[in-house]
């Protein structure tokens, strides 16, 4: 009864906006939490009132908690789960794990009404977000329309903060904030502090400074700090864009690789060596299911190292399949293997699509989400980061595997003369069949590497090839040196024409200086030099 | 010429009984109009047997050239079509365009239209083929470039840009030439204009494959080295025969702009291009009969297959592909010559 | 009528050919042999400039010919007959003969010729030299390996080039095909130059009616009548010396 009345009370203060002077100035915060536990309907929303104009620092884990839906309870004590985390944490009085394995525990479902009272409050709550990069954007966005009251607010809560990103990210809020408070004295400061240490997120509190201020000497100071970061900017576009290219440049060379053994070995133009990266891919894909259907949550990260391996199989073994029935008939025969590949490819499309439907993605783990933060504002992608380290790796081992082992000899011996080879007791359809599956698993674990960076399609597989096989056709046949070399100029300079011209224009002027480059060198960057016939 | 059943069979069939057909009612006039539009696309065919067939050249930009010359005629259109005070195409109006690009400005003319839907691919073709076969580039490579090229220049049209309608393409069209698309007689009188076309490609291309000229290109498919020893220059053949292909397919996208009513620049992606090869491979390639019935075999075939189980055409194409390339290497008629032989033998043995 | 000086190719660090001088003189039928591997072929692919030397100077009526493409070279008046015989298999044996028949060859002319009386004698009479009147209307690509070597001979005939190159001309004959072969090629020297590359004695014995040149290992060993080179004790040791060596290597 007493606690109806008490609303009623606080209805008519809140109606008649006497509510913030005449609120119980003093509900202790353990009552709070109890109320939202219990969701006491009677209190919750004067409880609420009361949090979000008190503004506690203390009980912001615990905002947070019911702002993000995971707010959990056991024996009356208010705990919380972070995604990706097991572990629980306690929201209140201080966030810290709490073993609460084997206790029962209770998610505590509060209606969007209630939540949304604490709408005014996220600003503030997500700077201890749980997750780095929300904390990180919510100190920027401190960075506009805020004053410097809220400095001492924003200092005290950097004081437990440990991440360097986020530190950055705060300090540039405060010197925003002392930019705009029209303090000469504050902006003098928060220039000195800026010079120090360029940093390419000032730019627009800077050029606002600039705009408003009558200080020449500030102004000038500002502008400089603007002309460099301008020109930081410029650089750190290039390097994004070279990166992005040379991580282009590394799916292009495990694609090629496999094209360009493949046709040295055999004269076979294989179209359909797109379509094992596609399978690659869906094999990644179909292993995540698995993973998710039958493994525990916590193994689910693992599914992509899986993957890896499994893709290049399971490629390996339909390129092994694909040879046996089609492209056995048609080695020496590059125009012909060009059609009857096609068909293949056509065929493999439209059994992925039949069986997976149009169009599905794979979760990147979470290792390698998120990246490497070189300077401010270039962040190196950890999945790109991986897709070269990739590459690289299986760089190395085709090299030793084709240069250093007997299988490799065998391969190269066919690759020059099939016929002489095979009278020397090697076993050419062997070495066939094992090439084609070496070269078919290469593709196949690009496809489960291009997981990490777009959706799978059934069709994904013929972006890739036109561009594979111009970075065959251009490093010169059956050259590994000359694949690498042509993918990872093909793929940078793809990025980097992007970057001037817009994407198709990029492309277009790509393909055109491909285009003169083989007049110049009709036989690609390498080829073979001899006395050999035309016809 | 006659000598052949099957031309008769052929004239008898198109040229006599369709007509028959549609005039008695017992044949729908969008059954004659489909046909239309593969004897159109058996045009291209020819222009590919030209290329591919004889001269053993794969150029994946046939699909591209039918396509220009569609696009010509699609601007003529285009422009005749437009309604009264309109000066723009709808789609130039929407990109804020104010003036017709230069390039639109002769296509507001038939004669001109004409000849430059035919002249621009020729053009091209020449510029293309003098570039690529000056510096001996052929086979698998020549296959390759003209990929990448057929790719850029899909991408191109593709813009909104470019002003050639973007990936939407050419469309909407009520008139042609003053007369009413949508009225049967003058479906009736496309589907027979494009018959007889195909007719007279057809005794061009025969002439030509029959000339010295046409033995030539055999000879080169053969053994270019042996050309080039006896004094022939082969790049200068190579770009003439990459240009009247282009020509040749070119006429056929023309014919086949008034029937379908849309050109879109899907219809010259790379995979256009090989399907087009597939329709000469599997007639019989180095035949220009088979050129001919492999594109109504399978252009047939598409449409029944897309209506009756839409899911199974890829299949069925992509094992077309493999069996053709695997055990038809003459293709169908490469085959019924074949047998006709087995069985004359047969014969000639039981008497 | 061909002058070769310091003629030099290699492939890859291999040196292939390593010639100081060579000449052929107008209407000299002149044999090349050597064992596998000597650079005779790779001479005439320089000659008729189908491959490209480091360095050297061939020259033809005093024409330099290196840094000239095939079609020019053979437009001077080289006629080249490959080892392995290289003609249009797709097309009969009488459109083959058409093709190589000499006259303008440009796109044009082809395009708008017709066939003249006189064109079609010349024909007549090349088949009839080769033995091929029966065959015309057969698909070169059918014929049997010494057919096909008769047809590119008369190819090269039609071309009615200066300087003929025909690289073995007689391998896979029979000795009567190879003997009518070799009263073709010394009837062909009247008219033309011709440089043969054989490796049947038998059939150079036939035809080597004047000079026989000996090249072992890229280099010209010796230069002379038949009956000097086949005495040259160099000869014997480098050519069929290789023979004897392994032969005697087997006995002990």
């Amino acid at each position: 009864m007493k606690n109806k009345i008490s609303f009623f009370v606080t209805f008519i203060m809140l109606v008649t906006g006497w509510a913030k002077e005449v609120l119980p100035n003093n509900i202790p915060l353990d009552t709070c939490v109890q109320v939202i536990l219990q969701k006491d309907v009677a209190r919750i929303k004067e409880v609420a009132n009361y949090i979000v104009a008190n503004d506690d620092v203390a009980i912001y884990p615990l905002i947070s908690a019911i702002i993000d839906k995971r707010l959990y309870s056991y024996n009356d004590r208010a705990v919380t789960k972070f995604p990706g985390d097991s572990l629980y944490y306690s929201v209140y009085p201080v966030l810290k794990s709490v073993d609460l394995s084997g206790l029962k525990i209770k998610e505590v479902k509060l209606a969007r009404s209630v939540r949304n009272q604490f709408n005014s409050l996220v600003k503030k709550v997500n700077l201890i977000h749980p997750n780095p990069s929300i904390r990180e954007m919510s100190f920027r966005s401190f960075k506009t329309g805020s004053s410097l009251s809220d400095i001492a607010f924003l200092e005290s809560i950097i004081k437990n903060e440990k991440n360097k990103d986020v530190l950055l990210a705060a300090e540039e809020a405060i010197y925003s904030i002392w930019l705009s408070s029209g303090d000469v004295a504050l902006q003098n400061k928060a220039l000195t502090e800026i010079e120090k240490e360029v940093n390419v997120y000032m730019l627009e509190s800077l050029t606002e400074y600039v705009k408003s201020t009558t200080n020449i000497g500030g102004k000038e100071r500002a502008e400089n700090i603007i002309d460099d970061i301008k020109s930081r900017e410029k650089t750190i576009n290039i390097i994004q864009n070279l990166f992005s290219g040379i991580s282009l440049g590394s799916v292009l060379l495990l694609v090629a690789l496999g094209l360009s053994i493949i046709y040295g070995l055999g004269g076979v133009i294989n179209m359909s060596h797109g379509e094992f990266v596609m399978i690659g891919a869906y094999t990644a894909f179909s292993i995540q299911q698995f993973f998710i259907a039958f493994l525990p949550e916590s193994l689910f990260d693992f599914f992509f190292w899986v993957s890896l391996p499994f893709s290049f199989i399971v490629s390996g073994l339909f390129g092994l399949l694909v040879e046996k029935l089609v492209i056995r008939f048609l080695y020496n025969r590059p125009l012909e293997s060009l059609l009857g590949t096609w068909g293949v490819s056509l065929i493999l499309i439209q059994l992925a699509r039949t069986i997976f439907g149009d169009v599905t993605a794979v979760k990147s783990p979470e290792i390698l989400s998120g990246g490497i933060n070189v300077a401010a504002g270039l962040i190196l992608p950890f999945n790109r980061l991986f897709i070269i380290g990739l590459t690289v790796v299986m760089v190395l081992l085709t090299y030793f595997m084709f240069f250093k082992s007997k299988l490799g000899l065998k391969i190269r011996a066919v690759t020059q003369n099939r016929n002489m080879s095979a009278s020397l007791g090697v076993s050419v359809k062997r070495i066939d069949s094992l090439t084609f599956f070496l070269g078919s698993g290469l593709a196949g674990v690009a496809g489960c590497a291009m997981t990490l960076i777009g959706n799978v399609v059934p069709n994904m597989g013929q972006t890739y090839i036109v561009d594979s096989f111009l970075v065959v056709v251009v490093g010169g046949v059956g050259k590994l040196i000359g694949t690498i070399i042509s993918a990872m100029g093909i793929g940078v300079l793809s990025k980097v024409f992007e970057f001037f011209y817009e994407a198709v224009y990029g492309k277009v002027i790509l393909l055109l200086i491909i285009f003169f480059f083989l007049q110049y060198k009709p036989k690609g960057l390498f080829s073979d030099k001899g006395r050999h016939s035309d016809d | 010429m006659f000598k052949n059943n099957i031309y008769i069979i052929f004239i008898l069939l198109f040229g006599l009984i369709f007509p028959i057909g549609y005039f008695t009612g017992l044949i729908p006039i969008n059954t004659l109009t489909l046909w239309g539009r593969y004897f159109c696309l058996a045009i291209a065919a020819l222009g590919v047997d030209l290329i591919w067939g004889y001269t053993g050249i794969l150029s994946m930009t046939q699909a591209l050239f039918f396509c220009m010359g569609a696009y010509g005629m699609g601007m003529y259109m285009t422009l005749s079509n437009l309604p009264k005070g309109q000066l723009l195409p709808s789609f130039m109006i929407w990109n804020q365009v104010e003036e017709l690009p230069f390039f639109w400005v002769p296509f507001d003319n038939f004669s001109y239209a004409l000849v430059l839907s035919i002249l621009v691919p020729g053009v091209f073709a020449g510029i293309l083929g003098y570039f690529i076969f000056r510096k001996r580039i052929k086979g698998v490579y020549f296959a390759i470039i003209t990929q990448a090229i057929a790719l850029a220049m899909f991408l191109l049209f593709s813009r909104n840009e470019t002003m050639l309608g973007g990936t939407n393409g050419l469309t909407d069209f009520k008139f042609f030439l003053g007369f009413d698309l949508r009225d049967n007689a003058v479906k009736f009188g496309l589907y027979a204009l494009s018959l007889i076309s195909l007719g007279l490609i057809y005794w061009y291309c025969h002439n030509l494959v029959n000339s010295k000229f046409g033995k030539s290109l055999v000879a080169i498919r053969d053994s270019e080295s042996r050309m080039r020893f006896t004094k022939y220059k082969v790049a200068h053949y190579n770009v003439a025969i990459f240009m009247i292909g282009a020509m040749v397919a070119a006429v056929g996208g023309m014919l086949y702009m008034p029937q379908t009513g849309i050109i879109t620049p899907g219809r010259m992606d790379v995979q256009a291009s090989i399907e087009m090869i597939i329709w000469v491979a599997l007639g019989g390639r180095g035949r220009l009969k088979g050129a001919v019935i492999g594109t109504l075999v399978l252009n047939l075939m598409y449409s029944v297959f897309t209506t009756l189980l839409p899911s199974s055409w890829l299949y069925i194409l992509g094992g077309l592909f493999v069996v053709t390339v695997l055990y038809l290497p003459k293709g169908v008629v490469g085959l019924v010559d074949q047998i006709k032989e087995k069985l004359n033998g047969m014969f000639a043995k039981t008497a | 009528m061909l002058e070769v000086k310091d003629l030099k190719v290699s492939f890859g660090g291999l040196t292939a050919l390593n010639l100081d001088a060579f000449s052929v003189t107008k209407n000299e039928l002149r044999v090349i042999i050597g064992p596998n591997g000597a650079g005779k072929s790779t001479f005439m692919d320089i000659v008729c400039g189908k491959t490209k030397p480091q360095q050297g100077s061939v020259k033809f009526k005093g024409l330099e010919l290196l840094g000239k493409k095939e079609v020019e070279i053979a437009k001077l008046g080289v006629g080249r007959k490959f080892q392995k015989p290289s003609i249009f298999s797709g097309l009969t044996v009488y459109d083959n003969l058409l093709l190589g028949l000499d006259g303008p060859k440009d796109v044009f002319t082809s395009y708008f010729y017709k066939l003249a009386s006189y064109d079609k004698n010349r024909i007549m009479e090349v088949a009839e030299k080769v033995g091929l009147v029966n065959d015309l209307n057969m698909i070169a690509g059918s014929l049997s390996h010494g057919k096909k070597q008769w047809l590119e001979i008369a190819i090269v005939m039609l071309q009615d080039s200066e300087l003929m190159l025909i690289d073995e001309p007689a391998a896979g004959m029979s000795d009567v095909e190879a003997e009518k072969t070799g009263n073709l090629l010394c009837d062909l020297s009247k008219k033309h130059s011709v440089i043969v590359i054989e490796h049947d004695m038998k059939f150079v014995e036939q035809i080597a009616i004047e000079k026989v040149s000996v090249l072992v290992r890229g280099q010209m060993l010796t230069e002379g009548t038949f009956q000097e080179v086949r005495n040259n004790q160099e000869v014997i040791d480098c050519y069929l010396g290789s023979a004897n060596s392994a032969q005697q290597k087997a006995h002990s």
